[in-house]
């Protein structure tokens, strides 16, 4: 059932979730603190300055209304959008993986993710990167 | 050679080299053109290297670049006695001068060229009949005493040098020192003072990157033309700390001719050859050279914490990388310098599209479109200007019939010239349409409670007009798909002011209106006071800000709910900042800073908790999501790295 993408899989508290690799500009370390922005959802972390670019951070737990599992978040996925610059705050990052089968995700539909996939046995839920992009633009 | 000199070692070598190499170049181009502008360019030279030799007390080098100054000097006067012998004895006298630099980088002494001394001064009586003056070498920049010296005080000076007499314009050259924190505001101080002696002019970097620091190895050039004495400008410049004074010199020329030089080698050159670069590509470069100076000022902030003795030779890496990665952001930002026909080249297609769905008749002339602008700006610039372009098609140009009727030419005219005023582009869009009706503004502003009729009656007709930036402020009668819903000209507005820009709105009343845009050339610079609200630290316009207050706020008395800070003699409304910004408002009570801030409908007082100071900061642009936050209007980088937004105090309060 279709070629192989890769995408990268990190965690979200407990939850195993992807994004694909070409949607992903690069994952780096959150700053000590985020500068904040005024008058925002609170799914809106703050902005950090990756060399001389302010990126906007969201914490993704929050964007996709998921419970707070009480990890922190410790990577930045980076997404490759354009001329956005925005960075998820996940718990941590796995790697780079294949995933082929897509099925459709259990639960309420949104537009947010696409589906699940097995990997290694396990579940991962694979996010729709354009739905991030307008889940975010809707914050704003 | 002393301890202290050392770190300056490295600095002097790769000056005088440049220097040295241009002397050469100089004389190449004057043997082969003849040009007087490349006397006054030797002169300067010769002269640059005299006087930092002289300070690192390298005399073989100050007494020869003193005579090659001084056989220049005699030419100058008599250019008719420049001969081929006399360019070769100058030719290898900047030789001489390269092998003592070198000698010098190597670490050891450099030659005294006697003979070389000897061949000059012979030179010298030809041109001009009378024995060179001794050179004296000390180890401060003594050239002024030494030009004059020896027979000046036998005869009056005018009399020995007529040309010098009660000269008006100097050349000046300064340099910051190297550990300098704050080499833009020191060099800035120089610049100000110097502006109030007299005028100013060929500066040496350009005012711009030296507010920024852009400042290759500390040294700034200029030309002052003044009614004050030297000793006048040398006690001006005299408290300005970290900044030494190393050229003053009276120049009685006009400017020398440079840019006919320039013109005239670009000319001969080969056509340049080009590349194309993808845009993102250079975006990378920008933001890849502002780390580096981010990292760098780190280093240097690092370094402060080393003992005494291991800083010097940290400091002057330090220094050197500072200058480089200042000369690569300059280099950076040349190439990223991008003709404004990329947006105006849009707009004649636009303008047709607008005025055939409108029933209109129009002439668009765009002149000045090869002037370039950083494409930053460019970026900001297009959507606004396609709105304004919009509006003068819809609201300003008149129907045909309309036009007749008032005896103009059934065909409206639209014109976007854009020109180069010193530092800034300035773009104007001009129609000869109907005008925009201030008092119409006014009205529609205050119906829409943006305003009191006090302060509507109060405004001029010039600032009336802006109140059409004013959200939701339009005077337009129907409601068009194009323009008049009284949004866009907010967004220009702060688009415009977004990128350090300004925006002005001239008008009659059926003759038409004129936009006028003031855009800085690169990504703007500008003065911010900080302000602490909690753990954030936020930027205010300086322009904005009218003075800072201290005061308790639990005694300032309240109107329903509202404290009220006495401001000379009203009453400012009070607006903590924090919550404005959407924080938990503190609730410690005791004396704290208010900052007093125009707004749209007067002054008002904001609450924060402390005061950070002023900085001169790089604007940058809000990108997607962030430009949609209201009340931001834009985002800088201090030197801690940390991202601070810039508040735009009008929008804050009314959102």
């Amino acid at each position: 059932m279709g070629a192989p993408v890769r995408h990268v899989v990190f965690l979200l508290q407990k939850e195993r979730y992807a994004l694909p690799l070409a949607a992903v500009r690069e994952v780096v370390v959150p700053p000590g603190r985020f500068t904040r922005v005024p008058r925002v959802p609170p799914a809106v972390s703050g902005v950090m300055n990756l060399r001389g670019r302010v990126v906007t951070v969201l914490c993704l737990r929050r964007l996709l209304a998921l419970p707070d599992g009480g990890q922190p978040g410790e990577k930045i996925v980076l997404l490759d959008r354009g001329r956005r610059d925005l960075g998820l705050l996940v718990t941590d990052v796995e790697g780079i993986e294949s995933l082929d089968r897509v099925s459709a995700a259990p639960g309420r539909q949104s537009s947010t993710v696409s589906g699940i996939a097995r990997l290694k046995g396990l579940a991962v839920t694979v996010l729709d990167p354009d739905g991030v992009d307008a889940a975010v633009a809707a914050l704003f | 050679m002393t301890i202290d000199m050392s770190k300056y070692l490295g600095l002097f070598v790769s000056e005088a080299t440049e220097h040295l190499e241009a002397l050469g170049r100089d004389l190449v181009a004057l043997e082969r053109e003849g040009e007087a502008g490349a006397i006054d360019s030797m002169f300067r030279h010769a002269h640059s290297v005299k006087g930092m030799a002289a300070s690192m007390g390298f005399e073989p080098v100050a007494r020869l670049a003193h005579r090659v100054e001084d056989l220049v000097d005699a030419v100058r006067a008599a250019p008719d006695r420049l001969d081929r012998e006399l360019v070769d004895v100058l030719l290898a006298a900047s030789d001489t001068l390269m092998a003592q630099v070198r000698d010098v980088a190597r670490g050891s002494a450099p030659q005294e060229a006697h003979a070389l001394l000897e061949q000059l001064s012979a030179r010298l009586r030809d041109v001009t009949g009378r024995a060179p003056l001794p050179t004296r070498v000390a180890r401060t920049v003594v050239h002024l005493q030494a030009a004059a010296s020896a027979d000046a005080h036998a005869r009056p000076r005018e009399e020995v040098e007529p040309v010098r007499r009660a000269p008006s314009r100097w050349a000046l050259k300064f340099r910051v020192a190297p550990a300098c924190q704050v080499p833009g505001v020191r060099a800035f101080l120089v610049h100000r003072r110097l502006a109030a002696l007299g005028e100013v002019s060929e500066l040496r970097p350009a005012l711009e990157d030296l507010k920024a620091g852009r400042i290759p190895d500390g040294l700034v050039s200029l030309r002052l033309e003044t009614s004050s004495s030297e000793e006048a400008i040398r006690t001006s410049l005299r408290n300005v700390p970290e900044v030494e004074l190393e050229v003053l010199k009276a120049v009685e020329a006009p400017p020398p001719a440079a840019p006919v030089q320039d013109a005239g080698r670009a000319a001969e050159a080969e056509p340049g050859r080009t590349v194309k670069v993808r845009t993102e590509h250079l975006d990378y470069f920008l933001d890849a050279v502002g780390e580096l100076m981010l990292a760098t000022a780190r280093i240097r902030e690092v370094g402060k914490a080393l003992p005494e003795g291991m800083r010097p030779p940290l400091e002057e890496g330090v220094y050197r990388l500072h200058a480089l990665v200042k000369d690569l952001h300059d280099k950076v930002m040349t190439v990223r310098m991008t003709p404004l026909s990329v947006i105006t080249d849009r707009l004649p297609r636009a303008a047709r599209d607008i005025a055939r769905k409108r029933g209109r008749e129009v002439d668009l002339v765009i002149t000045g479109a090869d002037i370039e602008l950083d494409r930053a700006i460019l970026d900001v610039l297009a959507d606004p200007l396609l709105h304004l372009l919009r509006n003068c098609i819809d609201h300003g140009i008149e129907s045909p019939e309309e036009r007749q009727a008032a005896r103009k030419a059934p065909r409206g005219r639209v014109s976007v010239s854009v020109r180069r005023q010193r530092d800034r582009v300035v773009l104007e869009l001009e129609d000869d349409g109907r005008g925009m009706d201030a008092a119409g503004l006014k009205a529609a502003a205050v119906a829409r409670g943006s305003l009191s009729a006090e302060a509507a009656a109060r405004l001029s007709d010039r600032e009336a007009l802006l109140l059409c930036c004013l959200p939701g402020v339009s005077t337009a009668r129907d409601v068009s798909d194009i323009s008049g819903r009284g949004v866009g000209m907010d967004a220009v507005k702060r688009s415009v002011e977004g990128v350090g820009g300004t925006l002005e709105i001239d008008s009659e009343p059926g003759r038409g209106t004129r936009f006028t845009l003031r855009l800085p050339l690169t990504v703007a610079v500008v003065q911010l006071l900080l302000v602490a609200v909690g753990d954030e630290v936020y930027g205010l316009p300086i322009a904005k800000v009218v003075g800072a207050v201290e005061a308790d706020l639990a005694v300032l008395s309240r109107s329903r709910e509202t404290a009220l800070l006495p401001h000379g003699t009203g009453l400012l409304p009070v607006h903590p900042l924090a919550g404005l910004v959407g924080m938990e408002e503190a609730t410690v009570g005791g004396v704290r800073p208010f900052v007093v801030v125009e707004a749209e409908s007067g002054k008002v007082a904001l609450a924060v908790d402390r005061l950070l100071g002023q900085e001169e900061v790089v604007l940058k642009a809000l990108s997607r999501p962030l430009d949609r936050v209201p009340g931001l209007s834009g985002v800088t980088i201090l030197g801690s790295g940390r991202p601070v937004f810039i508040l735009d105090v009008p929008r804050l309060l009314a959102a």
